[in-house]
């Protein structure tokens, strides 16, 4: 590949290949994305970078018109970070140009995620381009390119199901009491337990939009303070059995070592509530809820080992949305690609002659047949004078990025693209 | 034999319609979903121009034949459909109650048309509305029919945890529940109605009210006021759509084996 062709690259470090130990002393915060975008900007490495890093990836993708920049990029890194040189380069992976930001999109949409289908991961590639971009660090290329993977990742959430079926176990129980209640907003949820799975549970049906959450802990001072963060009451532990049937959902999450509610508190909390339908989520390891209430009539009960089923089963029904996912991005992928394709400064040269070319023929059509040889010859010497500086220019810029987004503003000012 | 172009015409509407709802609910980004009550509005227009035009033909109200009540109990289904799609802005349970509307109206068109000479005292207004509120009736028991089963299967699929693609796109249970109610009361409310009026007809042109028919339809009112009872007396959920199937099982059976093998009194030829 010649040196003077600017080329998109990516260097990274994610799950797949590369051991925890060596991507947790490569990672990334903030302020070392970009202490190490403008490493790479001091060094000459990339004319532009933007770095992912997230909890399972740390991913430099860059503009280069270096000889061996992934050799290089890896060396800065291991440099900086005191690693083995060896070692940093053995556990990274490196693609280039299509190849590069396939990976990207593929990222964007998830497909690179240990959760298939999540969406933190779309916010965190939006997140990594605006901070290079803060950084100086983005040009044209890159800033396309990630915006263009965003929109992808966006059209893989709508357009599939990857998204759909929920993978935790607490929110599989929230789709469940939906799928009983329907608006869950006009619905009462009471939360057992206020330690981790309780704040989660009681932040989600908050989030959900429930307007009526309870929590009650053996501990009141922090069923009061869980409650007062997502704007529910508390209920006193003594009266959970009596307060039952005011609830339309129940979680437990305590870590009684034996059961909260029992069957005889429920049937009675049925009658009260005239055979209303009850659900009941049973999220505490040992069990909060004895099972044998699943057996009362229109009673909707779970145990973490039911939801966990669930959970394997959406994976499942997720996996299934690949192929689908591989289409659009296939789709957006060659739109993007279209575009820095056309990026090239031999194929722009000679659609800037072609319509010169054209504007000189409408131009020679005006005149008396006789004169239009004599006036072509002038107006292609003319021609050949006015680019010959501009193009010298172009064809010798050095800095690879600019190089490009001239090709761009060209294209753009002549509508060569249209 | 009457052509039956317009008729035709209507069940294209509702194929059509089928075929949206079916989109709407594999794919609800796709924006058809607005387009399956107007469809089913301009087949049912279509379907009542072509109940019409068997009326002029036989010079009385259209289900004096046999195709002409089954297509008639058809049309109100699909009036039914529309208006519990309406009133509970619910789209997703069409792709299972349109295809009984298609059904109705297809067996409406293909069974024997030809009417027998008009019974005694059949041609009055009372009688023509006891008929008309009779196969309403039925046409909402139908859709509470086809709801239970849905609630069911639902139900079923709820407590195991997981759901099927299709499934998981239908309403709720709770809304299920609501909508399986409107269509029992209306169902009940016109049946007595039509009960009632029946009375007053056969009060002038019948001696005896004793008919097995009479019978049937006092049972039916019976199990869809019970269903009804039970629904407010905490036994909502399964029970009651389980109520509901058996409920339809009696209405199927008045509809079939009483008209044909029963009753002699309430066969009009």
């Amino acid at each position: 590949m010649s040196a003077a062709e600017s080329r998109l690259l990516l260097l990274g470090w994610n799950f797949r290949g590369a051991e925890a130990s060596v991507r947790e002393r490569i990672a990334f915060n903030a302020d070392e994305v970009r202490e190490a975008l403008e490493r790479i900007r001091r060094d000459g490495l990339a004319t532009e970078s933007v770095i992912v890093a997230t909890c399972h990836r740390s991913e430099i993708y860059a503009v280069s018109d270096g000889e061996r920049p992934q050799e290089e990029i890896s060396g800065l890194i291991s440099r900086w970070r005191g690693l083995d040189p060896a070692e940093v380069a053995s556990a990274s992976f490196y693609r280039e140009g299509p190849d590069a930001a396939r990976h990207l999109f593929r990222v964007a949409s998830s497909l690179e995620s240990m959760a298939l289908g999540e969406s933190e991961v779309l916010g965190q590639v939006r997140g990594a381009l605006a901070l290079a971009r803060e950084a100086g660090a983005t040009r044209a290329v890159s800033h396309r390119m990630f915006e263009s993977a965003v929109a992808a990742g966006k059209r893989v959430r709508a357009e599939t199901d990857i998204s759909r079926h929920p993978l935790s176990v607490a929110a599989i129980g929230y789709e469940l009491a939906t799928r009983v209640f329907g608006r869950m907003s006009e619905h009462t949820v009471l939360v057992l337990g206020a330690g981790e799975t309780g704040t989660l549970f009681a932040k989600l049906a908050r989030e959900a939009g429930i307007a009526d959450v309870r929590v009650s802990n053996r501990t009141a001072e922090r069923a009061e303070a869980l409650a007062a963060s997502v704007g529910g009451r508390a209920v006193p532990w003594s009266v959970v059995p009596e307060s039952l049937a005011e609830a339309d959902l129940v979680v437990g999450t305590t870590s009684s070592p034996t059961p909260v509610i029992r069957e005889p508190e429920v049937q009675a909390a049925m009658r009260q509530r005239r055979g209303r339908p009850m659900m009941f989520l049973d999220l505490a390891v040992p069990r909060d809820i004895e099972p044998s209430v699943r057996d009362i009539y229109n009673v909707y009960a779970y145990g973490l080992e039911d939801l966990e089923g669930v959970a394997d089963e959406n994976r499942r029904l997720r996996a299934r949305e690949i192929p689908k996912v591989e289409a659009i991005l296939e789709e957006e992928l060659a739109r993007f690609l279209a575009w820095l394709g056309n990026l090239a400064v031999v194929p722009t040269l000679h659609g800037l002659q072609q319509h010169l070319a054209a504007l000189r023929d409408r131009e020679l059509e005006r005149l008396p047949a006789s004169e239009r040889e004599r006036f072509r010859a002038f107006a292609d010497a003319y021609a050949a004078r006015l680019l010959h500086e501009p193009m010298r220019r172009l064809k010798d810029e050095p800095d690879a990025s600019r190089k490009l987004e001239r090709v761009e503003a060209i294209r753009h000012l002549f509508r060569l693209d249209e | 034999m009457a052509s039956h172009a317009l008729g035709w015409l209507a069940v294209a509407f509702y194929c059509a319609a089928q075929i949206c709802a079916i989109v709407s609910l594999v794919r609800p980004k796709i924006m058809v979903a607005r387009a399956t009550p107007l469809l089913i509005a301009g087949g049912l227009a279509l379907h009542f121009a072509d109940l019409l035009h068997r009326a002029r033909e036989l010079g009385s109200v259209p289900y004096r034949t046999l195709g002409g009540s089954v297509s008639f109990f058809g049309w109100m289904l699909g009036l039914a459909f529309l208006a519990l799609a309406l009133r509970h802005r619910e789209r997703a349970t069409g792709p299972f109650l349109i295809p009984v509307i298609i059904v109705a109206t297809v067996a409406g068109l293909l069974l024997p048309d030809s009417p027998s000479a008009p019974a005694r005292g059949t041609q009055g207004s009372v009688f023509a509305w006891h008929v008309t509120l009779a196969i309403l009736a039925y046409a909402a028991f139908a859709l509470s029919f086809v709801l239970s089963v849905l609630y069911l299967i639902q139900s079923r699929q709820i407590r195991r945890g997981r759901q099927g693609p299709l499934f998981s796109r239908l309403p709720p249970l709770e809304v299920l529940g609501r909508m399986n109610r409107t269509s029992v009361s209306i169902g009940l409310a016109v049946l007595a109605l039509s009960i009632v009026l029946g009375l007053v007809w056969a009060e002038r042109f019948w001696t005896t009210l004793a008919d097995p028919k009479v019978e049937w339809a006092v049972l039916t009112l019976l199990v869809y006021g019970l269903l009804l009872w039970m629904d407010r007396r905490g036994w909502e959920g399964p029970r009651v759509a389980l109520l509901s199937i058996l409920g339809f099982s009696v209405v199927l059976f008045s509809y079939t084996v009483v008209n044909m093998y029963l009753t002699q009194a309430h066969r009009f030829r």
